[in-house]
């Protein structure tokens, strides 16, 4: 058995894949759009040739440091804003800077200062991912219920036991939340980090395969980094409403 | 007569509000005795919300004191226990644990207290329903789980503001008297707060009448109905009698509150 939603993906992808197929053989044209046969038996040569391993392997590496940091550095600093005026009202105007700016073009900057190889990428997938998770840890904790402040204030609660009992767990979803539009930015940031100048990756192979004319090969890194973007943000989804159940309770989909 | 349970003397309390104050209470002398049924009645924003909180020790008063079998009330603690008009439960927590939080809190013995939580669950009906989480409830439900967490804390007081507000009149009416045998059974003091007359009489030894802002004592009406109470006496003329006399304390205050309001309103508008 099938669920209804498994068989809507299989649904549109197939139709997609039909016509992503005709297409291809209507153009003819081999820069623009290769047939989806071509790309896998290009994905099978890839894998065997070690190529792609190895490209996943780095880009993985610059994800995983880049997005790890911006968890640590994002919910501890969060914690730090809400928790002191004084470190929030010297940080805001910064964060908010900062959060605005697209500071993917810090790239090339990056490549300057910290060279070729992971330290640039995971600083520029961090700064690319940090504040989200910053922002959204600080309004987690800055917009508590009320009531629920008041009523463990009622039974003497210290501010200890406030923040434990119920600013943190009220705050989870929000940064949850936050980690779900961070892990798309973050994904951007490893790719265009790449782009910039790298030895190996997925934005790497994309920027080899343009400068070979091999369309085959930057589809298979894209439809990689499409598949891990979609399965992060579903494992987050999936993570927020395990936690936080009451808050998908009133929202109807039509 | 004994020492009372619960005691104001000259409660008074002013917020300051954009640099202007404003006087919610002022001078309140209230004793309540040890297992009686308090009930107070006045317009909405005459304070007596900022009455029970002050009782609490959730804020301060501006000058008088709130005392507690003669100890004046400083902060919250074990010996007064709130039910608030919104059920304030954690989402993130189910039902037991929801109900366990007083003695969480207070440091106690959490094996105790979860074997107390049960036994108050299911004297308010909801046995079974300890690993539901609160947005699984109904709002009757949830509200029941207020009055078993209050009830769990192990609180001598127990301070109730407008907890049936929110339920429709049926649910209210089997609540009024679930209420009011639980009160019975356990022997707490209670300090209660309602905008409807009618359960007011019901629950209570003894209705307060507050002004309109600022808060003061307009008059207290001593209950004399038999107890144990049941739905019926609500028919009754004696009751109407009650209600009536209250309602006529009540209505020159809730006019001179409407039209405040309107006036604020008007204001506001112009502004
Ligand atoms: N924290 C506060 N700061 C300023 N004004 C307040 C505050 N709490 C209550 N008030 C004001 O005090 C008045 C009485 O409020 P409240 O005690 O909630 O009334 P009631 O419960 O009788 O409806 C209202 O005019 C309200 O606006
Ligand atoms: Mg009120």
């Amino acid at each position: 058995m099938i669920s209804p939603e498994v068989r809507r993906w299989i649904v549109s992808f197939g139709v997609a894949a039909i016509l992503w197929e005709a297409v291809a053989w209507y153009l003819d044209n081999k820069l623009f759009l290769v047939r989806l046969g071509a790309i896998g038996e290009r994905f099978v040569e890839l894998i065997q040739s070690g190529e792609l391993i190895s490209d996943i392997q780095v880009s993985f590496i610059e994800f995983a440091g880049g997005f790890g940091l911006a968890i640590i550095i994002g919910i501890g600093f969060g914690v730090l804003m809400a928790a002191s005026r004084r470190v929030r009202d010297l940080f805001d105007p910064w964060v908010s800077m900062l959060y605005a700016t697209p500071t993917i073009a810090l790239g090339p900057l990056f490549m300057l200062a910290f060279g070729i190889g992971y330290t640039s990428k995971i600083a520029l997938v961090f700064l690319t991912a940090v504040f989200p998770i910053l922002i959204n840890t600080l309004a987690g904790l800055k917009t508590t219920d009320r009531n629920l402040l008041e009523v463990v204030r009622s039974f003497g609660a210290t501010p200890r036991q406030i923040y434990f009992k119920v600013r943190i767990p009220g705050a989870l979803p929000f940064i949850i939340a936050g980690l779900r539009v961070s892990v798309a930015r973050a994904l951007v940031g490893v790719v265009v980090a790449e782009l910039f100048g790298a030895r190996a990756g997925l934005g790497f192979l994309i920027f080899r395969s343009a400068q070979s004319f091999d369309t085959a090969g930057l589809f298979v890194a894209v439809f990689i980094l499409a598949i891990c973007g979609v399965v992060c943000v579903e494992l987050l989804k999936w993570i927020e409403i395990r936690l936080a159940p009451w808050r998908f309770n009133n929202i109807e989909e039509d | 007569m004994n020492a009372p349970k619960l005691s104001t003397r000259d409660l008074c309390k002013s917020f300051q509000k954009d640099g202007v104050s404003i006087e919610v209470l002022r001078g309140l002398n209230i004793n309540v005795a040890k297992g009686e049924f308090v009930s107070i009645v006045g317009a909405s924003g005459c304070g007596k919300t900022t009455f029970l909180r002050l009782v609490n020790g959730l804020i301060r008063s501006s000058s008088g004191s709130a005392m507690i079998d003669g100890r004046e009330v400083t902060a919250p603690g074990s010996d007064i226990a709130f039910v608030f008009q919104q059920d304030g439960l954690l989402p993130w927590r189910n039902v037991i644990d929801n109900t366990i939080i007083g003695p969480e809190i207070q440091g106690r013995n959490l094996g105790e207290a979860r074997d107390l939580a049960s036994s108050f669950l299911n004297l308010v009906g909801l046995r079974g329903f300890e690993k539901h989480y609160p947005h699984e409830l109904s709002g009757g439900m949830r509200q029941r789980v207020n009055m078993a967490r209050a009830l769990t804390a192990g609180a001598e007081v127990l301070l109730m503001d407008e907890p049936f507000a929110a339920l429709d009149a049926q649910t209210r009416e089997i609540m009024q008297t679930e209420l009011t045998r639980i009160w019975s059974e356990t022997g707490k003091t209670v300090l209660f707060v309602t905008h409807q007359i009618d359960e007011a009489v019901f629950l209570s030894d003894r209705v307060l009448v507050f002004t309109v802002r600022p808060g003061r004592l307009k008059e207290e009406v001593f209950v004399k109905l038999p107890r144990p109470r049941e739905l019926a006496l609500k028919r009754s003329p004696e009751f109407g009698l009650y209600v009536d006399r209250i309602w006529r304390l009540i209505e020159e205050e809730v006019r001179e509150s409407i039209r405040r309001e309107t006036e604020e309103a008007l204001l506001a508008a112009r502004r």
